[in-house]
């Protein structure tokens, strides 16, 4: 025998109430009375004289079949039956993410979510059916919809937090895939309508820090959110970057921030290590919900990797360190074809680190340069490596060409790196070419009718394509050419896209060209774990997709052996206060419950209503003697 | 001077009255009541043979004339009726509001008054005995007052009497059967015994009653009950004491157990009621807040006690 609610019996704490309410004396009040003659014979008279009396008009007696009734209506379990569908279906959506990993819930909020899912699939009625998705990077179904309870254990119990930041859009995609159901159903005009109904429910058992889930704004999504959490006392690395050191060109600088979500300032140790190899430690204290942005020097004598930690411990171990892969800086071989530009050639020069050459016109594919700057020349060969391209187009780049004239400049992008500190106010530009968005690139800056510079990847080449001729600007003019020329080198840099190529998000796949790599190639894992993936025979790049870990990984692949970094670095998983309402949009939200919606079983409301009448019949039986 | 038992009005009205005995007096003090006694009256009784030594001046000659034969003319003697009231001083007759011992006494001199305008001796035995006080003295004016209630005679005795009894005062256990059985014994000629009790003893009442009715007694038995006995208005989680034998009776009252209690008393009532009846005693019941008037020009009228 096994009880359903064991808690139930809790409730037994109430029979030494009961006892105690016995145990209380009463109180009596003494009075001389004449004789107590006349007292003796009613109290003889009206104590058991008969076994039997008639039955008398009693607000105590009816109290006590009022609580009996109540106390066997609980034992019989009583519960709604409403408008049940033969089966209904139960999606259970496990919010996977690094947040989850926040030890505020003992023993983590992940394991509290695996728990409470599981009593979910003891309360599970015998029509219902229940799916398991696990929400990480990417959404798993875990479980397939099933009566089966023991296959949903196992399912819940095989689950496992990663270190991924949070994704619940795919899964509740997911979700809503299975508890929304076509119908067609005649409608008032008698037209068969096809309608969405829902047939089930969907539980998230998150934290809530999740970014807005703007497209179920419009869409009755049937969830439940059962928060999980309790605080947020949490420092996290979210950025790490390794840059030469402008001062001091023997050293590297790197470039962190650490966030505090929490409410109070927080004291910690921060620490520095390239290769394993303590380098710093700073003490630093981080004010409220801010991020402190860090600078460490430090020499590097080779490539290697580059790891900042966080050593006080708090809530979310798991944000409190990012590692980098640093490879030494080299010289930027770059190809200027122009008719002569000396603003670009100047700059040019000044991005640093850098052996220019002129040239006025480009007959080969100038796979001797790191670069090649194409100013308003069309090459006879167009160039194999990274290009910059200015005032010139190739017909595979922009489906057609035409000209605009003084495009005013509206927008542009300023969170890309090539843009950043870049600002376009003051900029004219007299005419330019007018093309469409293309696919292969993101436009960064634009005008109402044409993108002016656009950034992006053909055939494994970066391209830098800007439409106008800058002289033919007030740009040159401007402080941030010289800038944007600057990060335009870095961009284009293969050694730094190497470096940002080696440096992946939780979740997001590791691209690496290899040559010659064998039949498979071995990923060692952060763990120790080792991995093996199966390669074509001509394979030419490896995608690694398993990096729901953060840390460093191996991967080995014939001759190639590459280290990568996998980090989290997302303030929003850093950011661990748990969230009373899920956002959906301006106008949408659901809210934390802690209450199921599901056939709710009322019988611990009756006892408790017994109880209440227990107290009370108590209550009326001294009150009425008075 | 504390106010008098009864009002001038109301004494004025019982002058009227006589006590009706409904056997002829066995007593040997001379009065106004008829006797089966032969002496010197008016009316005549009876005759008979006339035996040496009697008194010549009683002959009917006119008889003795006819008949030739010496016939003594009988003559009635008329005797008084003695009257005997027991009257409960006990602790219990303290209570109630206004006090029951204060209406037993006004019956008492109502009852007493009429006796003495009637010639009749009137006994008062006030029950129990009094005792000693806490430094071992007995009171000495409510011995005397008690004293002097035992025989009291004439009408100009009646403020005496009256007065003994105002300075009575109640007290102590009560002992009805026993008082009553001893007035039995000692009483030399039976008459009109009046009970005035609440009869409330945990003894009962039946020996008490049984001996004077034994003796010969014509018996009246008012029953005094307080206001209070008869519907206590203290609800609650009660713990009651005795006043006379100490003894504590836990009991939970209430509204609703009212009717349960007055059904009790109303119970009690009736078997003394029955008791009564079936040995010719005169029962009454009487509240003492009820009206003294209704109660002695009334209800003691109609049942013939006087008339």
């Amino acid at each position: 025998m096994s009880l359903l609610s064991p808690i139930a019996l809790w409730f037994g704490l109430a029979i030494p109430v009961v006892v105690v309410f016995y145990l209380l004396k009463r109180k009596r009040v003494v009075r001389l009375v004449s004789s107590t003659l006349l007292w003796q014979k009613f109290l003889a008279e009206t104590q058991a004289s008969a076994p039997f009396q008639r039955l008398r008009h009693n607000w105590l007696l009816i109290l006590q079949i009022i609580l009996l009734i109540l106390a066997v209506l609980a034992l019989a379990r009583p519960f709604f039956s409403g408008k049940v569908e033969a089966t209904r279906l139960l999606v259970v959506v496990l919010d996977a993410s690094a947040s989850m990993q926040a030890t505020d819930e003992k023993p983590s909020r992940f394991e509290k979510a695996r728990a409470e899912a599981l009593q979910m699939v003891d309360s599970l009625h015998g029509e219902e059916q229940m799916m398991v998705l696990l929400a990480g990077a990417r959404t798993e179904v875990r479980q397939s919809p099933t009566s089966d309870k023991s296959a949903l254990r196992r399912a819940l119990q095989v689950c496992q937090v990663t270190d991924s930041s949070t994704r619940l859009n795919d899964a509740l995609k997911t979700a809503a895939a299975f508890t929304f159901e076509k119908k067609t159903k005649p409608d008032t005009g008698g037209k068969q309508v096809e309608t969405e109904e829902t047939s089930g429910e969907i539980h998230l058992f998150s934290d809530g820090a999740a970014p807005s889930l703007d497209e179920f704004e419009h869409k009755a999504l049937p969830l439940v959110y059962h928060r999980l959490g309790q605080r947020c006392a949490n420092l996290g690395v979210v950025s790490l970057e390794v840059r030469a050191n402008p001062e001091n060109p023997a050293q590297r600088a790197l470039f962190t921030s650490v966030r505090n979500a929490g409410s109070n300032e927080v004291p910690a140790d921060i620490e520095l290590r390239f290769e394993n190899q303590l380098l710093e430690v700073k003490p630093i204290s981080v004010p409220p919900t801010n991020t402190l942005p860090l600078v460490f020097f430090a020499a590097q004598p080779k490539d290697g990797v580059f790891t900042v930690r966080l050593t006080t411990p708090d809530d979310l171990p798991a944000d409190n360190q990012a590692s980098l892969v640093s490879l030494l800086p080299k010289t930027v071989k770059i190809l200027l074809v122009s008719r002569g530009n000396r603003f670009l050639e100047k700059s040019l020069r000044g991005a640093g680190n850098v052996q220019l050459d002129v040239a006025a016109l480009l007959a080969d594919p100038a796979t001797a340069y790191d670069i090649v700057v194409l100013d308003d020349v069309t090459p006879l060969v167009w160039p194999t490596v990274n290009t910059l391209a200015i005032h010139v187009h190739q017909t595979n780049w922009f489906d057609s060409v035409s000209r605009v004239e003084g495009p005013p400049i509206v927008d542009w992008r300023t969170g890309h790196p090539l843009l950043r500190f870049v600002t376009f106010d003051a900029v004219s530009v007299s005419e330019t070419l007018g093309v469409k968005s293309p696919s292969w690139g993101q436009a960064l800056v634009e005008s109402p009718q044409t993108p002016l510079i656009v950034a992006g990847e053909i055939s494994q080449h970066r391209l830098i394509w800007i439409g106008f001729d800058t002289l033919q600007s007030t740009w040159p003019l401007r402080v941030s050419f010289p800038i944007f020329i600057a990060n335009a080198v870095e961009w284009l840099n293969p050694a730094s896209a190497t470096s940002a190529q080696l440096a992946v998000h939780v979740g997001d796949p590791f691209r690496q060209r290899v040559t010659q790599p064998g039949p498979a190639a071995q990923v060692t894992r952060p763990d120790g774990t080792v991995q093996t993936i199966a390669l074509e025979p001509n394979a030419q790049e490896v995608v690694y997709g398993n990096t729901s870990q953060q840390g460093l990984y191996r991967l080995k692949a014939g001759t190639n052996d590459v280290t990568f970094c996998v980090n989290l670095m997302d303030p929003a998983e850093t950011d661990i206060t748990p969230r009373a309402e899920l956002p959906m949009g301006k106008a949408g939200g659901v809210s934390a419950t802690t209450l199921k919606r599901a056939n709710l079983e009322m019988w611990r409301w009756i006892a408790a209503l017994a109880l209440l009448v227990l107290l009370f019949e108590w209550w009326f039986y001294h009150k009425r003697t008075v | 001077m504390p106010a008098p038992l009864l009002t001038p009005e109301l004494l004025r009205r019982l002058e009227q009255f006589q006590l009706l005995a409904a056997r002829r007096s066995k007593s040997a003090g001379k009065g106004e009541r008829r006797s089966k006694a032969r002496g010197q009256s008016v009316e005549f009784a009876d005759y008979r043979n006339y035996v040496a030594g009697d008194d010549l001046r009683y002959l009917d000659w006119n008889l003795y004339g006819r008949l030739d034969r010496l016939f003594l003319k009988l003559y009635e003697e008329e005797r008084e009726l003695p009257v005997r009231i027991f009257l409960d001083a006990s602790e219990s007759m303290t209570f109630g509001t206004p006090v029951k011992f204060d209406f037993a006494r006004q019956v008492a001199a109502a009852l007493g008054y009429v006796a003495l305008c009637g010639f009749d001796r009137v006994n008062v035995h006030v029950f129990p005995d009094v005792t000693a006080d806490a430094s071992g003295q007995l009171p000495s004016a409510e011995l005397a007052a008690r004293g002097a209630l035992r025989a009291v005679r004439g009408r100009k005795s009646a403020l005496a009497f009256f007065q003994n009894l105002s300075s009575l005062s109640a007290g102590g256990a009560c002992a009805l059967n026993e008082a009553l059985r001893r007035g039995a014994l000692e009483a030399k000629q039976t008459g009109l015994a009046v009970v005035l009790s609440d009869c409330l003893d945990p003894a009962g009442y039946e020996p008490g009653l049984n001996a004077l009715v034994g003796r010969g007694f014509q018996i009246s038995l008012l029953q005094i009950l307080a206001p209070e006995e008869l519907a206590p208005s203290t609800y609650g989680d009660l713990r009651l004491v005795d006043s006379e034998s100490g003894a504590m009776q836990e009991v939970t009252f209430g509204r609703f157990r009212l009717n349960a209690y007055q059904k009790t008393v109303q119970n009690f009532i009736q078997r003394l009621r029955e008791f009564c009846a079936s040995r010719g005693i005169h029962f009454f019941m009487a509240s003492s807040d009820a009206s003294l008037e209704q109660l002695l020009l009334k209800q003691l009228r109609a049942a013939e006690i006087w008339g």
